[in-house]
């Protein structure tokens, strides 16, 4: 008869390859839960069986009911309803009036837009598609090099999932029971060194081969001023949002909810005065359904997480992992890199989110162990950390290190989105145009690691 | 049939999306109420919140979640992972995703049945929101039928995917 501990490496097998088998994530997770409880009780008859399933009458119940999580879809609507009203053009394009003159000026207008967007939205994917769309075009038009032009968009979009507010971020903290407001202010330097770095890079490209970005012409005075004028309500809108989480004056529901609220009024009052601008009934449904598609998808993989921690939790696997790494005697920094590590490769091939909860909730415990337990002091920790700053260090590293996994050959789920948006592109020259931010990137994550108190020094600061 | 499975998974995505339209109205309105009652205190005033309105927020979300699931179906929303399977012949691809519909549809049911249970034993226990006193169980209902609708979906769509001689 199996060990407990064994069945739950099983079950990990198993749930890879139902996954490989394009199982939808949601169902792979649930199948091999109620799977696992099943045979966990054939093979300790004292886990019974039934009692497990009659968790089920309000398993999905407790899921979705859920106030912090209300956050999720509200974030989403919020990032669909700024698209159909344009703000992301409006974005873009007063980012490039202010520095689209300068040699590669337009892309880096772009990941400005990018970053400015993906905080709205929350979503690296939904980023990469909606500025692509919005970008692309006009880089394309002012033939910036097919490389330059893809690369940068597809790196841009990966700034949607750390800059707050960022779903992941929530998900994330919910997880590992962090707080979602430290979360979000750690995420802030870490994010503006990412926007820092992309620009450099561009800098640094078109300053190696000025080929890569034609010089572009000043707009006139009287297109600057209206793209700066359009540029005005929405950076007061993203930047209350941002700001306001960011420094703790409101909690994530709120803001999201009173955020949606005004973009969405802002833009039925642009409707108002201009029927070919802002969102009609048409933007208005379309946006609501793209968020029950998106929210549906995001919910089922979190009751398939829940439905999966519960099976890790009865076959003591977590347990098992923590007991192994501590008594392996392997160095707790190499565990660690191994972890990110197995993050990066699985990146390749699976979405950010249900990476995060298949992942996080499977290390994290082991994690804990070896920093020296959950009451931990600095002094002593083998981090030099106590848990909750654990809690926030890791979380960012490991987001910045699934964003990485957008981007990384052979699958990039980045590329793949605005390598089908440029159509005569291909998508070899896609990833080469995305290696220099990958580069750039992996010396972020270097940076993070080496001081931590980049990510942990907002939160202290904040927090009194 | 696919069209009017379209048809009703929107219409029930909407309806939850009209409880996100509450949400963000009753949020909106409450935190309107707390940044007025900031400054009223500075007169020595006060204005109260909506007593219970994170009671509403999780009632509401859990509904409208549960109203996305089938939408999300419909459209092939839920995600998966291609990159291995894309390998296989398309006749085995074929397959796989009639089979992994069907175990879609039945989980669906799955669900749906304890879920039923779930609601009438929190009727049967008279469970009640915190704050707002409000029965549970009726909140249950869109869940049901979400869950109904979702496999009914992922059934239709098992049909669709079969080889045109089935």
């Amino acid at each position: 008869m199996f060990e407990r501990e064994t069945i739950g490496l099983l079950g990990v097998g198993v749930l890879f390859l139902l996954l490989m088998l394009r199982v939808p994530v949601g169902l792979a997770m649930i199948a091999v839960g109620v799977g696992g409880n099943y045979a966990l009780s054939l093979a300790a008859p004292y886990l019974k069986f039934e009692p497990y399933l009659k968790q089920f009458k309000t398993l999905l119940w407790g899921t979705v009911a859920n106030y912090e999580l209300s956050v999720v879809p509200l974030f989403i609507l919020m990032g669909f309803l700024a698209s159909h009203a344009r703000l992301s053009a409006d974005l873009f394009q007063g980012l490039n009036a202010l520095v689209g003159r300068f040699r590669g000026g337009v892309a880096m207008a772009a990941i400005g837009a990018c970053a400015g967007f993906g905080a709205v939205c929350g979503s690296s994917l939904a980023t990469a598609s909606t500025m692509g769309k919005v970008a692309l075009p006009e880089l394309q038009r002012l033939q910036y090099a097919p490389r330059l032009a893809t690369g940068t968009l597809a790196a841009g979009g990966t700034l949607g999932i750390l800059i707050p507010p960022s779903v992941a971020l929530v998900i994330y903290a919910i997880i590992v029971e962090a707080s979602i407001i430290d979360m979000f202010q750690a995420a802030i330097i870490p994010g503006l060194i990412a926007v820092l770095l992309f620009v450099l890079v561009i800098a640094l490209q078109v300053r190696l081969n000025p080929a890569l970005a034609p010089q572009t012409g000043r707009q006139t005075a009287e297109n600057r001023r209206a793209a700066l004028l359009r540029l005005i309500p929405v950076l007061t809108i993203f930047g209350a949002i941002i700001l306001g989480l960011g420094l703790g004056l409101f909690t994530p529901t709120p803001a999201a909810a009173v955020g949606a609220t005004i973009i969405l009024l802002y833009g039925l009052g642009l409707r108002v005065r201009n029927r070919d601008a802002g969102i009609g009934l048409i933007g208005m449904r379309s946006a609501f359904l793209d968020t029950a598609v998106t929210s549906g998808m995001i919910y089922f993989i979190l009751f398939g997480a829940e439905v999966l921690k519960g099976f890790f939790a009865r076959a003591g696997l977590p347990a098992a992992m923590a007991a192994w790494t501590g008594g392996s005697g392997i160095d707790p920094w190499v565990i660690l890199l191994a972890v990110l590590a197995i993050l990066i490769l699985l990146g390749c091939f699976m979405d950010s989110l249900a990476m995060i909860l298949v992942v996080i909730p499977f290390f994290w415990p082991a994690l804990i162990d070896l920093n020296g337990g959950g009451f931990v002091n600095a002094e002593t920790a083998a981090f030099g950390m106590t848990t909750d700053e654990m809690k926030i260090w890791f979380g960012i590293i490991a987001l910045v290190v699934v964003e990485l996994g957008l981007i990384t050959p052979p699958v990039g789920l980045n590329v793949f989105i605005i390598s089908a948006l440029a159509d005569n592109v291909r998508m070899r020259e896609v990833f080469a145009g995305v290696m220099p931010f990958f580069a750039v990137e992996l010396l972020r994550i270097a940076l993070l690691l080496a001081v931590p108190s980049l990510c942990l020094f907002l939160p202290a600061l904040l927090s009194g | 049939m696919g069209k009017i499975a379209d048809r009703v998974a929107e219409a029930w995505a909407l309806a939850g999306g009209v409880l996100l339209l509450g949400i963000m109205a009753v949020t909106s309105v409450n935190a309107g109420a707390f940044a007025l009652d900031r400054v009223a205190r500075l007169a020595g005033a006060s204005v109260a919140g909506l007593p219970g309105y994170e009671d509403f927020v999780r009632l509401a979300i859990a509904s409208a979640a549960c109203m996305f699931l089938p939408l999300c179906q419909r459209r092939r929303g839920h995600v998966a992972v291609d990159l291995f399977a894309d390998l296989l012949s398309p006749g085995l691809q074929r397959a796989l995703d009639r089979a992994w519909l069907v175990a879609t549809a039945l989980l669906a049911l799955f669900l749906c049945y304890w879920m039923v249970l779930g609601m009438l034993e929190t009727r049967a226990d008279n469970g009640l929101s915190r704050i707002l006193g409000w029965q549970e169980w009726p909140f249950y209902l869109p869940g049901v039928l979400s869950l109904l609708l979702w496999a009914v979906i992922a059934a239709l769509q098992a049909r669709e995917a079969a080889p045109p001689d089935v």
